[in-house]
């Protein structure tokens, strides 16, 4: 059957997005199907992400938009896949869509229909703590930005008269005509993104959920948190719009709980939702707000996550009460909640909040249990989507992939990784089919403004009422129309939302607008956006400035309005001046080498060299020691009980004979040159003065993991029977008598983890300890086994190893990090002394053998950080560039990462950052060309002296001396544009494009008038 | 007479901030809400490296009464070393400047990481007060003469 | 008569007549006394009218640059440290040029002299071992030399070529000298203090540009007081654009300046240019051990770093 170049993306949320908009640009054309009428899902409706605090909005919106212009992303709103016929390479999917009854074509979202339109309904996007009418858009920003009616609410379609909204849509866009469509799509892949929907709280009943107003879920909160919710962004409670002074969190709601909700695993998201919430609540609160979270285990078990609670605790205050709450009452006068709880000392506490925000579980639908049945997808028992740890993102159907929370309960993150190991794997499938059923985005020519003088268009952003409700938005751009060479000036609710950007561009060409400024938020995540605004109204898109008037003016001058304003009005003319100046700057197209470099032989870096050799590019694998493997040579089970030696042989013996790949061992990469595209690695093959290999390469993928700690605690190396994990696994798989025989066994968690020298979960262990425990009383019930531990961090599904692990008899022994439990050892006996938590006294265990989950540690990282120009955190794991959205991505092009090099994670995960760094590298490595130039720096001959201090400053090699005309020459392809020549040049021959001397003083000068 | 009008002056403080690093932890301020005075202007350079001595001269000519340069940490240059060859640069200049008797509280450096919302914001209060303290820029101020 | 004298002559005739250079650029006795001015030699004749005394502090390193052939120069303590700058700055390449080293006892400063001289005219200057007299019409006095020398030579470090092809003395002896009694002097003074010295200090400037031009480390083709895209540096003898000036070419000057003296010998209103230029010169020295022109190998010091230079005033 004959492959076809297309693949179709069930679910619109942020990882159908993420996986849309990479297969897109590796040259697949995609179907994006999403229920909703608009896409963007749950991350959508959060207010800011852990642990960065980023607001969600804010960093999801530019990927909406640009999923929505994208040419080789079709987006079906309000449908769903009712049936996939055909296999692997060719599906023919069924897709049923239902009517919107407004005509997207000719709906430009002016609002008048909802406002006319006289039927209220709750709002789900609010979670029904607003209303909005029949006629509706999701919300603002909302991609595509078009109205929908709303059937079983609208007056029309329920009592059979009214149509006011199609009596004053000016573009008669209306058209209650329209009928449900099933529409048959051909493609080669699947991706299933369907997401998940929140546990229904009512279902357990002591909490009051639904009875009382101040108790509300965690996805309400997060819109009561939102400066675009029911109460814009005002901390205040439902009953009386009061402002809570003390708010409790429940944690594990709907998760952990097989007595109420059938819902045994961790939902592995909220403990670091509620800890955000709070530490935001505090934030918005005027008055010192108490906020208390009441949980069983704190499991900040992700990246950076652990800081984030021990900031949380520290420096807001925030309370952390490990007690499970039986009930909550309602005081019916003040509608305040009663909580009592036991505290440490075994106390029975009484507490009234004014709020409770219960921290509900993530769950499957009902409706996509009974589509995966009908798509022949098996799940597991607990409603997700199963799958191996081998292959994580392919479902039990052959090319149908999955993604995000269906996939398991995650967060962003980790969703968005899936999101690129999904179309990594769909690509995989059909890599000879690429680029069949692509559309080249054609720009309008563009348009020559070399001689006109600046007609400059001004556009102020209210941001919604982020900038609005500060900045007075009407007399800033008042203030804008003024100014020199202005010719234009518009308010905007959303400058970023598809509405305006479509507005914007025929305002460019209708008012002939040759510069554009945008009064918003920051460049840095906006600026592309609005210059791909310009180019498409033909204006070469370097004739754009921005003002930053929410991030660096409303949102920090609060309290001052006017000053507020008055700042806004002066970085409104600092731009206006600049844009004055701003010259068209060209690109230039490079070739790029189509093949990538791998660096590290673990199953991370093997999964991603034979990902790229599936795709069909060349690789190059290096391995430093001499044996490919990494640490799954020492590991014997997955989370999932599957056996990894044999994946091991398996994946190296595969690899190994891949004609697409190269396999250096015993060696290291020694230099690197280049850039995105057109690196050029050396590498040392051998020990000593070994043999250099000089490697050309267009990606490379960091994988070059991580490694046990040596712990310097519990006696460890005092004695053979105190091992680590790792030397656990070792010896159980050897047969090994400290382990086949020992009758007693203690595990003490965290040892070197959540500990100042290493502030981060080690993430694996506690469910390797419970997954062992299981093990050994399996293997001989008699024996007793005793954990120690600080919280146990089995997430998601590896509760259930938890929850055996307990039935099966495991001993749990909290301990507190300033009361560790003690090794002693004595007259040849091993004794390991803690407290029991729950009855307060003490513990004594003899045991035979004691394992210590030593903390996973980076190896030094620096060399290959510097090499590559790639950033680490404090701990020297390697720092992506964003924490949320581009988890496998680096600040510097064409450098990805995965596996243990991150940050620790078990191996399933790492196979799926694996082929998730290799989605984003093939995005890179499938064009054809590569666009260099822009902001570079140029010399001017005629005022260069040859100092040639240019050249010694540049760390990119960019700028050399002519040894001709002894004159600097700057090579624009290697230039990265920091401007350090520009500024160290006395003779001013050298200038950077698009912040050059002139326009820069241009900038100061306007300060002063 | 300058004491009575200091009541109610706020000074006018430009800061030039990298691309990468300060100009980031200067948005994440916002993001974090971080409430600081309204006194500064901000412009973004690429890297701390493109700072040219120049640029501070020009706005204290201009009446500009503080000035601010943040960089990237050391080792943490989006360009690598922008921000070293950027630290000799001030080194030199602003001993330069407050030899020839600009005050030292005009001209501020600081490092501050995408991450560092709070020490932004911590930055700008200490440089408005710093600023504050000394007054309205008065010696190195240019007067305004119209050219043609 | 100096046996440097006859040593150059010698020397450049030689060079001249085996082709070894095409040019030879030295000095030659001027018409009136106390003044010696460059004199560029390409035929053995003109060899006979070199000449070397306490009045050759010209710099002649400026007049090196933008050479095709090659040159031999006679070059003092400062000026083959300028010499190791234009190397460094490719302004003229090494093999290009080659280099009469002159140990140097410091220069006469002709303004003192004529102080000295208490009004009568100057005929003529002696110099002998360590003393220099004057002579004119009923007039004969003498001093020892280092109290009539250039400010500039008296606290010089460099009195012998750092760099030479051909020593044609004998060494002199090198004196540590305190180089910044004046410029410490001015640290210790408050901010308001220090603006008001500089202000009336450059307030007679006339913007004539004669240290810039005479300076041999200013070769930019348009100096940035001249840019009119950006004008940022006003054209006029407005006070805060003079000290605009000289603050930049200072600046410019920073890790660069041989304290060879030419500014402030050029400068027709006698201002103490080299106070801002020793500045720079101190920081660099104190900050990161540089000093300029003594070392081919050793990178500018604002072309360098090193990750841990100090950096005590950023925040």
């Amino acid at each position: 059957m004959e492959k076809v170049g297309a693949v179709l993306v069930a679910g619109g949320g942020i990882a159908g997005v993420q996986a849309a908009l990479d297969l897109a640009e590796s040259g697949y054309y995609v179907y994006l199907v999403e229920r909703n009428a608009a896409i963007g899902g749950v991350m959508s409706q959060l207010d800011k992400t852990f642990p960065t605090n980023d607001c969600s909005m804010c960093i999801l919106s530019p990927k909406l938009v640009e999923c929505g212009r994208h040419l080789n992303v079709e987006i079906l709103t309000l449908s769903e896949v009712v049936s996939i016929q055909g296999e692997e390479g060719n599906f023919q999917v069924e897709v049923l869509k239902h009517p919107r009854y407004v005509d997207e074509d000719k709906c430009v979202a002016c609002g008048v229909c909802a406002e006319k339109c006289p039927r209220k309904v709750d709002n789900p996007f609010d979670e029904g703590l607003s209303k909005r009418k029949a006629i509706y858009v999701l919300y603002p920003q909302a991609v595509p930005l078009k109205y929908a009616i709303d059937r079983d609410h609208c007056i029309y379609f329920q009592k059979g008269k009214c149509r006011a909204c199609e009596k004053f849509c000016e573009n008669k866009a209306i058209n209650f005509e329209q009928k449900e469509e099933r529409i048959r799509l051909n493609v080669g892949s699947v991706i299933l993104a369907p997401g998940f929907e929140v546990f229904d709280a009512r279902l357990i009943t002591y909490y009051g959920y639904g009875r009382f107003a101040n108790v509300v879920t965690s996805k309400e909160f997060e819109r009561i948190l939102s400066a675009s919710g029911p109460y814009q962004g005002h901390l205040v409670r439902p009953s009386d719009k009061r402002e809570p002074e003390r708010i409790a969190w429940i944690q594990c709601v709907g998760s952990r709980n097989i007595n109420q909700c059938d819902h045994s695993y961790c939902s592995a998201v909220c403990c670091m939702y509620a800890i955000k919430e709070a530490v935001i609540a505090k934030e918005h609160s005027d008055r010192l707000l108490d906020t208390a979270i009441f949980y069983m285990d704190m499991r900040t078990y992700g990246k950076e996550f652990e800081k984030y609670y021990n900031r949380a605790k520290e420096e807001s205050g925030v309370r952390f009460i490990p007690s499970r709450i039986h009930n909550v009452v309602e005081e019916p006068d003040t509608r305040n909640l009663l909580i009592r709880y036991t505290d440490n000392e075994r106390q029975v506490i009484e507490e009234t909040f004014d709020m409770v925000v219960l921290s509900v579980g993530l769950q499957t639908p009902r409706s996509l249990i009974e589509m995966a049945e009908k798509i022949g997808v098996s799940l597991d028992s607990h409603g997700f989507c199963s799958t191996s740890s081998f292959e994580p993102v392919a479902t039990s159907r052959p090319g149908i992939y999955v993604c995000g929370a269906f996939q398991g309960p995650k967060d962003i993150p980790q969703s968005v990784m899936e999101a690129s190991a999904a179309a990594s794997s769909a690509a995989a499938t059909l890599a000879e089919v690429r680029g069949t059923l692509v559309r080249e985005k054609t720009y309008p020519d563009e348009r020559n403004v070399a001689g006109e003088p600046p007609r400059i268009g001004v556009f102020v952003c209210n941001c919604g009422i982020n900038i609005g409700s500060v900045v007075n938005v009407p007399e800033v751009a008042e203030y804008a129309a003024t100014l020199p060479n202005v010719v234009f000036v518009d308010q905007n609710l959303f400058s970023c939302s598809q509405d305006t950007q479509d507005r914007m561009k025929a305002i460019i060409q209708e008012k002939k607008l040759n510069r554009v400024v945008v009064a918003s938020c920051t460049p840095r995540t906006h600026e592309p956006l609005f210059q791909e605004t310009c180019r498409e109204a033909g204006l070469n898109k370097y004739l754009f400035e921005m003002a930053n008037i929410r991030d660096q003016c409303s949102w920090v001058h609060m309290n001052s309005p006017e000053a507020a304003t008055e700042k806004a009005k002066e970085l409104v003319r600092m731009a206006v001046t600049k844009a004055a100046l701003l010259e068209p700057l060209r690109e230039v197209e490079l070739g790029l080498t189509q093949s990538a470099l791998v660096i590290g032989g673990g199953v991370a870096g093997m999964t991603a060299a034979k990902e790229l050799s599936a795709q069909g590019f060349e690789v190059v694998l290096v391995e430093k020691g001499d044996q490919l493997g990494g640490n799954a040579r020492f590991m014997r089970h997955t989370w999932k009980d599957e056996d990894i030696p044999t994946f091991l042989n398996g994946l190296i013996r595969s690899v190994e004979e891949d004609p697409r790949i190269t396999v250096y061992k015993n060696a290291q990469i020694k230099a690197v040159d280049g850039f995105v595209g057109n690196f050029k690695s050396t590498l040392v093959v051998g020990d000593g003065a070994g043999e250099e290999v000089t490697v050309e390469h267009g990606a490379v993928i960091i994988t070059t993991g991580a490694r046990e700690s040596q712990p310097s605690e519990y006696g460890y190396g005092e004695d053979p029977r105190i091992v680590t994990m790792q030397e656990f696994d070792r010896l159980a798989a050897q047969g090994d008598a400290r382990v086949k025989e020992a009758k007693t066994i203690a595990f003490i968690q965290c040892v070197g983890s959540r500990e100042p020298q290493r502030p981060y979960c080690s993430k694996v262990c506690c469910t390797h300890t419970c997954q062992s425990a299981v093990r050994l009383l399996e293997e001989n019930p008699d024996r007793e086994v005793f954990v120690f531990y600080r919280d146990i961090r089995t997430y998601g599904r590896n509760e259930d190893h938890y929850k055996v692990a307990r039935e099966k008899g495991t001993l749990f022994f909290r301990y507190d990090v300033e009361e560790k439990p003690r090794v002693i050892l004595e007259g040849g006996g091993l004794r390991v002394e803690g407290k029991d938590h729950v009855l307060g006294i003490p513990v004594t265990v003899e045991p035979d053998l004691i394992v210590l989950a030593a903390a996973i540690e980076p190896y030094d990282n620096r060399p290959l950080a510097q090499l590559y120009k790639v950033p680490l955190n404090d701990e020297g794991f390697f720092l992506e560039a964003h924490m949320k959205l581009r988890p496998v991505d680096f600040a510097t092009d064409g450098v990805f990462l995965a596996g243990l090099a991150h940050y620790p994670k078990p191996l399933d995960e790492s196979i799926a950052q694996a082929k998730a760094a290799v989605g984003r590298a093939v995005a890179v490595l499938a064009t054809q060309r590569l666009q260099v130039g822009g902001t570079v720096a140029y010399a001017d001959p005629t005022k260069c002296t040859g100092c040639g201090v240019c050249e010694m400053v540049c760390a990119y090699k960019a700028v050399h001396l002519n040894s001709e005309t002894l004159t600097s020459e700057v090579n624009e392809a290697l230039c990265k544009g920091c401007g350090t020549c520009v500024s160290s040049c006395r003779s001013g021959a050298l200038q950077l494009r698009g912040f050059s001397d002139p326009q820069i003083f241009s900038m100061i000068d306007s300060l002063s008038s | 007479m300058e004491q009575q009008n200091a009541q109610d002056w706020e000074p006018k403080i430009l800061a030039f901030l990298c691309n990468w690093c300060s100009y980031a932890g200067a948005d994440l301020a916002g993001v974090s809400r971080l409430q600081y005075p309204p006194n500064i202007r901000i412009i973004r350079i690429p890297c701390s490296g493109r700072m040219n001595p120049a640029f501070i001269a020009a706005a204290l000519r201009n009446g500009v009464d503080g000035v601010l340069v943040s960089g990237c940490h050391p080792g943490d240059c989006h360009y690598l070393s922008g921000n070293y060859f950027a630290r000799r640069k001030f080194t030199v200049f602003k001993e330069l400047l407050e030899f020839m008797g600009v005050e030292e509280g005009r001209v501020h450096f600081s490092w501050v990481s995408a991450a560092e919302g709070e020490k932004f914001a911590q930055v700008v209060q200490e440089v408005t007060e710093a600023v504050k303290a000394l007054g309205p820029a008065r010696h190195y101020v240019k007067e305004k003469i119209e050219v043609c | 008569m100096d046996t440097r004298v006859e040593r150059i002559r010698s020397e450049a005739k030689r060079l001249l007549e085996s082709g070894e250079v095409d040019l030879v650029i030295g000095f030659r006795k001027g018409s009136i006394p106390m003044v010696s001015r460059p004199w560029f030699v390409r035929t053995v004749e003109d060899t006979e009218l070199l000449h070397w005394d306490g009045f050759c502090s010209l710099n002649l390193c400026n007049y090196l640059t933008k050479r095709k052939e090659k040159v031999a120069v006679v070059a003092k303590g400062c000026d083959t440290r300028s010499l190791v700058g234009h190397i460094q700055e490719n302004q003229i390449q090494r093999e290009q040029v080659l280099v009469l080293g002159v140990p140097c006892e410091g220069m006469l400063d002709r303004r003192a002299l004529q102080e000295r001289a208490e009004g009568t005219e100057i005929l003529e200057v002696v110099e002998s071992d360590g003393r220099v007299e004057i002579r004119g019409r009923g007039l004969e006095r003498s001093f020892p030399r280092q109290e009539v020398l250039q400010h500039c030579c008296r606290i010089c470090r460099h009195r012998n070529p750092v760099l030479h092809d051909r020593l044609l003395s004998a060494e002199v002896e090198e004196h540590q000298v305190e180089r910044y009694e004046d410029v410490e002097e001015i640290d210790s003074q408050s901010p308001e203090e220090r603006w008001a010295y500089f202000q009336n200090m450059l307030s007679p400037c006339i913007r004539c540009y004669a240290c810039r031009n005479v300076c041999p480390h200013c070769y930019c083709t348009e100096c940035f007081v001249d840019c009119s895209r950006p004008q940022w540096v006003g054209k006029s003898l407005d006070l805060n654009d003079v000290f605009t000036f000289h603050l930049f070419r200072a600046f410019h000057m920073a890790g660069r300046c041989t304290d060879c003296g030419s500014c402030e010998r050029a400068c027709p209103v006698g201002i103490p240019l080299r106070v801002l230029t020793r500045k720079l010169e101190k920081v660099v020295s104190e900050r990161w051990g540089f000093e300029a022109g003594t070392d081919l190998e050793q990178l500018p010091p604002l072309a360098t770093y090193r990750p841990d230079d100090p950096q005590d005033f950023i925040k």
